[in-house]
């Protein structure tokens, strides 16, 4: 108790010094924390535009057509018959499903040609699946049955295509012959996925297949469940093996999988995080090592002093430690003190993406709006534990230096 | 007697049928004969194509290998000098000088103009026999640039696996060569229409040295290939068409 009382008298001999180094460890706290909220509120908003906007929950998919679906061949699709829609109706949790048509195409406006990727929806099923309808900028949603297109509003932009223009879309056939689609354009989308804002357009189902020669096939069933997106991968297990029960070559799988390149991205970026972390955390730990030489070179005396009263050379080390220790407390009340304040901002007003950069960047994350920051009290918990237990190593060797000096050559300074 | 009146007409009928279908010639003899002149197995091609896209204009120059299904083909003007690419079969690679890179080219790749032309990939790539991937049938006789002409049309057969669903020949009757070619999608648009310039008769067959290729969904592109200098059954040295020469 004497030793703890001692220390923190020490620790308040020297405020200004004390505070400026528990600044240091709490710059340090408040960045990470800051970092941190970013990027859980871009992992939840990339999560959610990818659940919303491109995979749903569950994708069921032929398992040799996922290893190539960026290609998006019209090889190993999926006969829709009324025996499948049922097995996957009875799945738990079951809420919707949409069968759609993905097709690699050209899209010609008479004078430029780009590719782009086309999908052929039925805009009924769709909408209870996905959100696309919530983000028209201009006209409504294609009719089946009716040679109709809708597309992002930048694609449309640079193409030089209005609502009510005729597009053309040159795909080729399941037996690689050239066709056509001719559509008139009877929406624009403006939606937080760079994917579909830049690089798709929908067309009808039936459409799509005709102009493909394909039957009563589609590439991907896109479902959605009425349970927390976490719960998707059990579901999908579960589905997957009763379709394989059901003799179909099919499998599902959960947006976890759609979203695996974002995941990999988001934990290269939790590395990264850590980095800074530990960066700042050296420069803290050079301060606490250069305060805690200080005070021992100032007190050498009463180090002396209080050595030949007979305290021990360990009970003078822990004098040292707990100031240390206490500094990082007070740099981590600090930190996390402020950085909840941060935290509380961004969770509340967000950030623009394009405060990291110009117009429309993106860093090939699937957002395109504000970001809002998460919270994540463990993120609190440990960088403040961090930040302590860092204070208190970084003291233990000066602190030892310090303790071992003879007490007559301490008392005399020499 | 009673016999012969009868017979008599129908004899006649029968010889006026005959004499006729000995006359007329058939799609496919047509094609045959194009393709006696056009279809070339082994040769070295010298060539010149010269891009028009809006108001900018690219002169291409390369020289060309082509052995069967194979083909090698150089860039040899300035700017894309170097550039090679090479067909095996049903295969297509491309070689950069700059990125030291061969890049095969699959997929929807293949739908491309080649180097920024009016050709695609896929268009350069058909070795096959027309005959074998359409059912060609003379629709009618026309006159073309002031040659009377066959005018052919080709339905893709089933199954078969083609860029174009329909093509539309004008095949001069005379000298056995398409003149002019309509491509259309199995929806019916014309997607592309090439003509020959002009006209040569190079070791006794008739070739086109100069023809326009136009992509008619897009305005204001053509491409204009000429054939500067070309020599049938060259020597192809061993290993021509492999990845490693392509390096």
């Amino acid at each position: 108790m004497f030793i703890i009382k001692l220390a923190l008298r020490n620790l308040f001999r020297h405020k200004k010094r004390t505070i400026i180094t528990a600044i240091v460890i709490s710059l340090a706290i408040f960045i990470y924390l800051l970092s941190d909220s970013l990027m859980l509120g871009i992992e939840e908003l990339s999560y959610a535009n990818i659940i919303n906007l491109e995979s749903g929950h569950l994708q069921v998919v032929n398992p040799d057509y996922w290893e190539e679906r960026q290609e998006a061949p019209l090889e190993n699709l999926i006969p829709l018959s009324e025996d499948l829609k049922k097995k996957i109706r009875e799945i738990e949790g079951f809420n919707a499903m949409a069968g759609q048509l993905r097709f690699s195409a050209s899209l010609n406006n008479g004078i430029d040609e780009i590719p782009i990727m086309g999908l052929g929806i039925n805009p009924e099923e769709t909408e209870r699946v996905l959100t696309i309808d919530e983000y028209f900028v201009e006209g409504s949603m294609l009719t089946p049955g009716k040679y109709e297109a809708v597309l992002g509003k930048s694609l449309a932009d640079l193409m030089d295509l209005k609502v009510g223009d005729y597009l053309t879309l040159i795909v080729r056939t399941k037996e690689n012959t050239f066709n056509t689609i001719d559509a008139v354009i009877t929406g624009l989308l403006k939606t937080p996925h760079p994917d579909i804002n830049d690089n798709t357009v929908f067309v009808p189902l039936d459409i799509a297949r005709q102009a493909l020669n394909l039957e009563e096939e589609v590439s991907q069933i896109v479902i959605r469940l009425n349970r927390d997106k976490e719960e998707a991968r059990e579901i999908a297990a579960e589905l997957s093996r009763d379709l394989t029960e059901g003799g179909f070559n099919l499998k599902a799988y959960p947006w976890q999988e759609s979203a695996e390149t974002l995941t990999a991205m988001m934990q290269m970026q939790d590395i990264e995080n850590f980095v800074i972390l530990g960066i700042i955390l050296v420069i803290a730990a050079v301060g606490i090592i250069n305060t805690t030489i200080l005070s021992a070179i100032e007190r050498m005396e009463e180090i002396g002093m209080m050595k030949a009263l007979g305290l021990k050379e360990g009970e003078i080390i822990r004098v040292f430690m707990i100031e240390a220790t206490g500094i990082g407390i007070i740099g981590g009340l600090i930190g996390c003190f402020f950085g909840g304040i941060g935290v509380t901002i961004l969770n509340q007003i967000g950030l623009s993406m394009n405060t990291f950069g110009g117009q429309d960047t993106t860093y090939g994350l699937p957002i395109l709006e504000r970001i809002y920051g998460g919270w994540n009290p463990g993120a609190f918990i440990f960088v403040f534990v961090f930040g302590v237990v860092v204070a208190l190593l970084s003291s233990i060797l000066p602190a030892r230096w310090a303790a071992r000096k003879d007490p007559v050559k301490a008392i005399y300074h020499r | 007697m009673k016999n012969y009146k009868v017979i008599l007409p129908v004899l006649g009928l029968l010889i006026i049928l005959l004499s006729n279908l000995a006359l007329a010639i058939t799609a496919e003899e047509i094609i045959n004969r194009r393709d006696d002149n056009e279809y070339i197995v082994s040769a070295r091609v010298e060539s010149e194509m010269v891009i028009i896209n809006g108001g900018r204009k690219m002169v291409k120059t390369m020289i060309s290998l082509t052995d069967g299904r194979d083909g090698l083909t150089e860039f040899t003007n300035p700017r894309d000098r170097g550039t090679k690419f090479l067909k095996r079969g049903d295969d297509l690679w491309m070689f950069f000088p700059d990125a030291e890179d061969v890049v095969k080219i699959s997929g929807h790749m293949l739908n491309q103009g080649m180097m920024g032309s009016d050709f695609s990939y896929q268009d350069i790539m058909e070795s096959d026999k027309l005959t074998d991937l359409y059912n060609f049938e003379v629709i009618g006789e026309e006159e073309f640039a002031g040659r009377p002409c066959y005018l052919l049309e080709g339905i893709a057969k089933e199954g078969a696996e083609v860029s174009y669903y329909r093509r539309k020949i004008w095949i001069d009757k005379e000298r056995f060569i398409g003149l002019k070619m309509e491509l259309y999608a199995q929806s019916g648009r014309l997607l592309k229409v090439s003509r020959a310039e002009k006209v040569e008769k190079i070791e006794g067959r008739w070739l086109p040295t100069e023809s326009v290729m136009e992509n008619k969904l897009r305005r204001n592109t053509r491409t204009e290939f000429k054939i500067i200098s070309i020599e049938f059954n060259p020597e192809i040295p061993g290993g021509t068409f492999t990845l490693q020469n392509l390096q």
